[in-house]
């Protein structure tokens, strides 16, 4: 904490001249976070008040109208649930699966360097070019369907991609039950494919979060607890999981993070497409804005999703944050 | 086959003949049609031009043609700026930094969009000191840059949307030649399917496709002063119904059910005989299918008879260009018929003048089928709102083609996205 200025300097000259190095120290870190990160925070809160077609310089204050729109805008909605839908099925996936491999990496095996840098290198990968080769893997003539068919699986039809179907609602019809509410048709084909493949490309960099914190949990632990007896089954439930609660609110609410932002993957492979089932809130923020000349309106989606986040952020800290 | 009106069949050598005779005769032509320009006798300084190019070839040509440009025009400097992809968006963020190019393009889908917000200069002055009237353009693409009685650009080229044909199968299916109407159409596709067990057509769920249909059953999105949503009519319930009824019916599919990225990509590869694409699918076809044997058709005339949409670009000057004279002066150049046919000859697009429609037509006599459409193309325009119409109309398609919604059901949809999105005056 760097001390104010004015109030100490009659006792202590030193603690002045301190506090003015130390201001100037961060300086440019202030300079470049407060004009590239803090003022366009603050501009996205104030344009959220005003209309704004980008091309024009007006912009009229409409106070809550972008606000209120929202309720009303079927768009929103479908947004919002594709986006929930992302985020619960791909964050416990690639906790748990991220676990499980720190877990597996973590063993004194041969070749436990390649896998780790195996599992973690779609991590690095610059996720345009995963959606690209992944927009060939789920081709109608690419290698999933390729494998299906030699398997002798049925292939979605319209493919991949292109198909909006809620799958949660394909598996009711399977069984017999017609006409799901929109909410409960659950994410369409397209998204489902979307949200595999982030999976994949995520899971590695939770894996990496994992690992670091498995080498914090003393060997000493896992000792006492064998020679009490305790199985490898009840020593992975009751000593490592509990022992990774942080990591695991870390590893958590990155996930949450990351996947209510999902855009770049959305913009390579469906462009929000098919039938909008594809529409989450970063890509509609983007659509609106630059595409149909509401800077404002958009802005206003931006915030309901910054606060959106922040209460996932806070009520997961209340649940898991309490152990520390 | 070749007694077919308006179809042509050509193999890649005709064509690189063709393309060789054809530049050297729109040399010729270029060379007497030097004009003088009244502004341009004074304009002077420096002109920032920025467009979408999608090759580098176009843009290897555009370049060529501001070279021309600079030799007669020496006083001028043209920094041209290329933008190779997200056009619309860089534009959009360049005018709202206050920093957009004095001269650039502008899509016939978002024209409207920006003409209502006064982002483009009227050029009715320039064009009238000039001689430039309306009536040396196509009426229907200038009419696409004209906002409540003022000229906002010129269109630099155009395309609709013609038939391509694979003649091989079209013949070993017993189809004695491109289909020209929907009844026509709909037997051709059933024959081939038949012989071929692959769908006749691609046809993707997107509403600048499904809009060819809809024009060919006499309907529009709105009437024409935008005030009304003519979609609930029976046009379209008769387009939905024919347009549908293909993908329903196995005779048609998008490009991705066949396994290709669009469908020029799809007819390249041989996955369907029959793709209703723009000029713009050649330059592709030549580079990724050289060997193709391909026939040129109108498309089949719908109840109302022909119809087909056109997309253009035109050169518009941004309202607050700091050098408006020279930009006129470029803007003129670059739409005036030396300068849009040596731009034309890349045979991309087809020249916006039909005063140079037979000099392009030397270069690309095949194209013959598309420069007729010029009589009865529509230029795609759904009036401000559309790009928010066109994403919701796209989604209903999409639905229908998933089996999700009927057509009844989606005609219902469509009239409440154009309700909903259009900005109806």
């Amino acid at each position: 904490m760097v001390a104010l200025p004015g109030r100490r300097r009659s006792r202590d000259p030193l603690a002045a001249e301190d506090a003015v190095a130390g201001w100037l120290f961060i300086l440019p870190a202030v300079a470049i976070v407060g004009t590239f990160i803090l003022w366009p925070i603050l501009q996205v809160f104030w344009l959220s008040f005003h209309e704004w077609s980008v091309i024009t310089p007006e912009r009229p204050w409409v106070g809550l109208d972008n606000y209120r729109d929202l309720f009303n805008d079927a768009d929103f909605q479908l947004a919002l649930r594709n986006t929930i839908w992302f985020a619960l099925g791909v964050v416990p996936t690639q906790t748990v699966l991220g676990l499980i491999l720190a877990v597996l990496a973590n063993q004194k095996i041969r070749g436990r360097s390649f896998f780790r840098t195996a599992f973690y290198f779609p991590s690095i990968s610059s996720s345009v070019v995963i959606s690209i080769i992944f927009l060939w893997l789920y081709a109608q003539r690419g290698l999933i369907n390729f494998v299906l068919q030699k398997m002798g699986f049925p292939t979605p039809q319209p493919p991949w991609l292109s198909n909006p179907r809620g799958v949660v609602e394909m598996a009711l019809n399977a069984v017999g039950i017609e006409s799901v509410s929109v909410w409960l048709a659950g994410p369409s084909v397209a998204l489902l494919s979307i949200m595999m493949m982030n999976i994949w490309t995520t899971m590695g960099t939770m894996m990496v979060v994992f690992l670091a914190g498995l080498q914090d949990i003393p060997g000493d632990v896992y000792e006492a607890a064998s020679i009490d007896g305790a199985s490898r089954r009840q020593q992975f439930f009751d000593i490592t999981v509990p022992m990774l609660r942080p990591v695991i609110f870390f590893v958590l609410t990155l996930g949450f993070i990351g996947t209510f932002q999902v855009f770049d993957q959305i913009f390579v492979m469906t462009s929000g497409g098919p039938a909008k089932s594809t529409i989450t809130l970063g890509y509609l923020i983007y659509q609106q804005g630059f595409g149909n000349f509401a800077m404002g309106y958009a802005a206003a989606i931006a915030v309901v999703l910054f606060a959106i986040i922040m209460s996932i952020f806070l009520i997961q800290r209340r649940i898991l944050g309490r152990a520390d | 086959m070749s007694g077919n009106a308006g179809s042509r069949l050509v193999d890649r050598r005709s064509f690189v003949k063709g393309s060789a005779a054809g530049l050297a005769a729109a040399a010729a032509w270029a060379s007497y049609l030097r004009e003088t320009s009244a502004i341009a006798a004074q304009a002077s300084g420096e002109v920032r031009l920025t467009g979408q190019t999608a090759s580098p070839e176009e843009e290897e040509l555009l370049r060529q043609v501001l070279d021309t440009f600079a030799e007669q025009f020496p006083d001028i400097t043209v920094n041209y700026e290329p933008v190779p992809s997200d056009y619309l968006i860089k534009l959009q963020t360049d005018i709202a930094a206050g920093n957009a190019a004095d001269v650039f393009y502008v899509g016939n889908e978002w024209a409207q969009d920006f003409m209502s917000r006064g982002v483009l200069l009227a050029i009715d002055d320039y064009m009238e000191a000039d001689g430039v009237t309306a009536d040396q353009f196509y009426e229907n693409l200038i009419n696409a840059y004209t906002w409540e009685g003022q000229t906002y650009g010129l269109p630099k080229d155009w395309s609709p949307l013609g038939m391509v044909y694979d003649p091989a199968v079209l013949e070993s299916a017993g189809v004695s030649g491109p289909p020209t109407t929907w009844e026509e159409l709909r037997t051709a596709a059933e024959a081939i399917v038949e012989s071929t067990g692959q769908p006749a057509l691609a046809l993707e769920a997107a509403f600048d496709r499904f809009i060819l249909f809809l024009y060919q059953a006499g309907g529009n999105v709105t009437n024409e002063d935008v005030t009304e949503v003519t979609l609930g009519d029976d046009a379209t319930r008769e387009a939905l119904d024919m347009y549908y009824g293909l993908y329903a019916d196995g005779l048609s599919a998008t490009s991705a059910d066949v396994g290709g990225q669009w469908p020029g990509d799809a007819f390249a590869q041989g996955l369907v005989p029959i793709v209703f694409e723009g000029n713009w699918m050649f330059p592709f076809l030549n580079t990724n299918a050289p060997d193709k044997e391909y026939g040129i058709a109108e498309l089949p005339a719908g109840p109302a008879g022909k119809g087909t949409p056109a997309f253009t670009n035109s050169y518009s000057i941004f309202y607050q260009s700091q050098n408006p004279d020279a930009a006129w002066t470029l803007v003129n150049y670059l739409t005036g018929a030396e300068g849009m046919l040596t731009w034309t000859s890349l045979g991309l697009a087809m020249p916006a003048r039909p005063g140079i429609a037979d000099q392009w037509l030397e270069i690309f006599p095949e194209r013959e089928p598309y420069l007729a459409s010029g009589e009865y193309a529509t230029a795609v325009q759904y009036g401000p709102g559309g790009q928010q119409f066109a994403e919701d109309a796209n989604s209903v398609l999409q639905l229908l083609y998933a089996g999700e919604i009927d057509t009844t059901e989606a005609q219902t949809r469509l009239v409440e996205a154009a309700e909903n999105a259009l900005d109806l005056g």
